[in-house]
């Protein structure tokens, strides 16, 4: 048996991710690069409740996945059984090449993971948590400490890196928590909603932080409620619903795929909106809100038919406040396919 | 491979041999040791709430009832009381245990515990370590109070053997008191249940009064479970008196304890999801 030195089996990751990497060489575009993250039919049930269902995708090495979905649709329950933190009913999962759910150890020499609580010491301070977790890969004391001092610097966490985590700020702590999941250099990395409860200062750092490590090589799996997020970091989306994929793509790709563009309307008064709504009719997937004073209509082909529509209430004597003609958002994607009865 | 500039460069070979996860294990507790002898020293109060519980029952037993008990001992009460107070002080030290890890599951920082390369046996292991060792500072500053307040040991070595098995009797219920917190995880709930050990053993004991004194039924508790059996062998151990019996009935029970509560916990613990 070829026994490799306790500290070391770095080979055996590049091993395994070379070889894919050929595979996938052979069978897709040759700029694809290896996938780290590979989930494969992946199936979880608590009791007779289906959380998650046949869902597969592949994260490759650099490339940033954003796993969206509304509360409940099976996001964290598909992260933790990625991490090893849930047994997975069906379906294969692999990161780095181990098969998680055999290789369940060896899977976690080669991830990170900052989930949705602050996964922190609290009484520590940040670099001590470092150090912890630094330790507990079993990293050689001088690695550690080098690369404490480099995480420390390109993190920017110099100023409040010896003061205990309790005192933090959110953001600040946040920033712990993911740089935490970093300590060891891990070839796949998984972020539960690494931006919720941020300021947008803390959030434009934190995504900044994230490009930087995806420009670095790391995979990243990532999930979010904030569609903003998914399409400024996500290199692909994997959209979810009730445990199961409803849309995937880049967020181009599913932007196109509604073949909608959106005209916003906002009018000057509720007359004006209430005159507008019976004068446009009844259009499919139009939606109004009162209190704003606005209509969204969807519509399906080019500026023509937005023109008709504003000349048409123009001539009526509807008085317009203002009006939009937009590419459909994240957001409309999401609203379209996801359960309208799930909150 | 360029593309893939980051592999992890830190790995510990999942199939590694016994030797080397033995020694891996040892390494992680020892990190995890660290970390709550750090977390110890950012709360003083702990380790002052247990010397000052100590001295309250010292000033209590000696002064308010010692008058009372005293004759039935057939020794200056304080010689009585000391070995009593340490072994009861050690017990509330394994009590912090079950509580600081109850603290724990229900943080964030055991998901990323489970999550990384560890022995997860550590998580424990280590805390009942540094729970040891917060012990040890206790029962040392304890101690002293006791001989300010006239109590002597016969020697520096029974001084020494007397604070190292209470030490280890508190090591072993930090175990009890560790399994209880794997299996309910709910630090309230874990502080309340440990009420019902540790008064038991603590008062129908002989820390305080000789079994003797009490009704039949509960003689033989009294006489027999681990805090009695302890606090004889404490005292033979520091007024210096033939301890061999007592110290094996001890470290019996210590041992057995271990048995049952180490494996007992940790599997309690993996299997907390």
């Amino acid at each position: 048996m070829n026994r490799l030195p306790l500290l070391d089996i770095t080979p055996n990751v590049l091993d395994t991710m070379s070889s894919q990497g050929h595979e996938t060489d052979s069978a897709k575009p040759p700029t694809d690069p290896p996938a780290v993250i590979e989930a494969v039919g992946l199936h979880k049930s608590f009791g007779d409740k289906m959380a998650v269902r046949d869902l597969s995708f592949t994260v490759g090495a650099g490339r940033v996945v954003g796993l969206l979905g509304p509360n409940g649709a099976g996001k964290t329950t598909t992260i933790k059984m990625l991490t090893t933190l849930l047994p997975i009913d069906g379906g294969v999962a692999r990161v780095a090449g181990f098969d998680v759910s055999s290789n369940p150890r060896a899977v976690r020499t080669v991830i990170g993971l900052a989930g949705q609580a602050a996964a922190v010491d609290e009484m520590l301070t940040a670099r001590e948590n470092l150090r912890l977790f630094g330790r507990l890969y079993k990293m050689p004391k001088a690695d550690l400490q080098a690369r404490i001092a480099d995480l420390v610097e390109r993190f920017r966490l110099a100023d409040f890196a010896d003061r205990p985590v309790s005192t933090l700020s959110g953001g600040e702590r946040r920033r712990v928590d993911v740089v935490a999941a970093l300590v060891a250099d891990p070839p796949a990395l998984f972020l539960d909603e690494p931006t919720t409860g941020l300021d947008p200062r803390s959030r434009n750092e934190m995504w900044e932080a994230i490009e930087s490590l995806a420009a670095s090589g790391t995979a990243i799996l990532l999930t979010t409620q904030y569609l903003e997020e998914a399409d400024r970091l996500a290199d692909e989306i994997v959209m979810i619903d009730e445990g199961a994929v409803v849309a995937e793509g880049t967020p181009r790709q599913l932007k196109q795929q509604l073949k909608r563009d959106v005209l916003e309307i906002h009018f000057e008064s509720d007359h004006d909106l209430s005159k507008a709504l019976t004068i446009v009719g009844d259009i499919p997937r139009m939606t109004s809100t009162s209190e704003t004073r606005e209509i969204h209509i969807p519509i399906d082909e080019g500026a023509g038919p937005a023109l008709d529509t504003l000349r048409l209430l123009g001539d009526s004597g509807v008085t317009i406040a203002d009006f939009q003609f937009r590419r459909p958002t994240l957001d409309d994607v999401f609203l379209s396919l996801t359960n309208p009865n799930a909150k | 491979m360029t593309t893939t500039a980051s592999p992890a460069r830190h790995r510990f070979d999942p199939d590694a041999s016994i030797s080397d996860k033995a020694r891996a294990a040892l390494l992680d507790t020892a990190t995890v040791t660290w970390r709550d002898m750090v977390r110890t020293s950012r709360r003083p109060e702990m380790l002052a709430f247990a010397v000052i519980m100590g001295v309250f029952f010292l000033v209590l037993f000696n002064y308010v009832f010692g008058g009372a008990i005293g004759a039935g001992t057939g020794v200056d009460y304080i010689q009585f009381v000391v070995p009593g107070v340490l072994v009861i002080t050690a017990l509330q030290g394994a009590q912090q245990t079950g509580t600081g890890l109850a603290a724990d599951l229900s943080e964030g920082v055991t998901d990323r515990f489970r999550s990384l390369p560890m022995n997860q046996g550590a998580v424990i292991a280590g805390r009942t370590v540094a729970d040891a060792a917060r012990n040890l500072a206790g029962l040392v500053l304890l101690a002293l109070v006791g001989i300010a307040m006239g109590f002597r040991f016969s020697s520096f070595g029974g001084a020494v053997a007397s604070i190292a098995l209470t030490l280890a009797v508190g090591f072993a219920f930090s175990w009890l008191s560790a399994t209880i917190a794997a299996k309910v995880r709910n630090p309230e709930m874990v502080g309340m249940l440990s009420m019902f050990w540790l008064f038991p053993l603590m008062l129908a004991s002989s820390a305080f009064a000789p079994p003797e004194s009490m009704p039949g039924w509960l003689q033989g508790f009294a006489t027999h479970q681990p805090i009695s059996v302890a606090a004889n062998a404490v005292r033979d151990l520091s007024l210096g008196l033939d301890a061999g019996r007592d110290v094996l009935y001890a470290l019996a029970w210590v041992i057995g304890m271990l048995a049952v509560f180490i494996p007992l916990s940790s599997r309690l613990y993996r299997r907390a999801a």
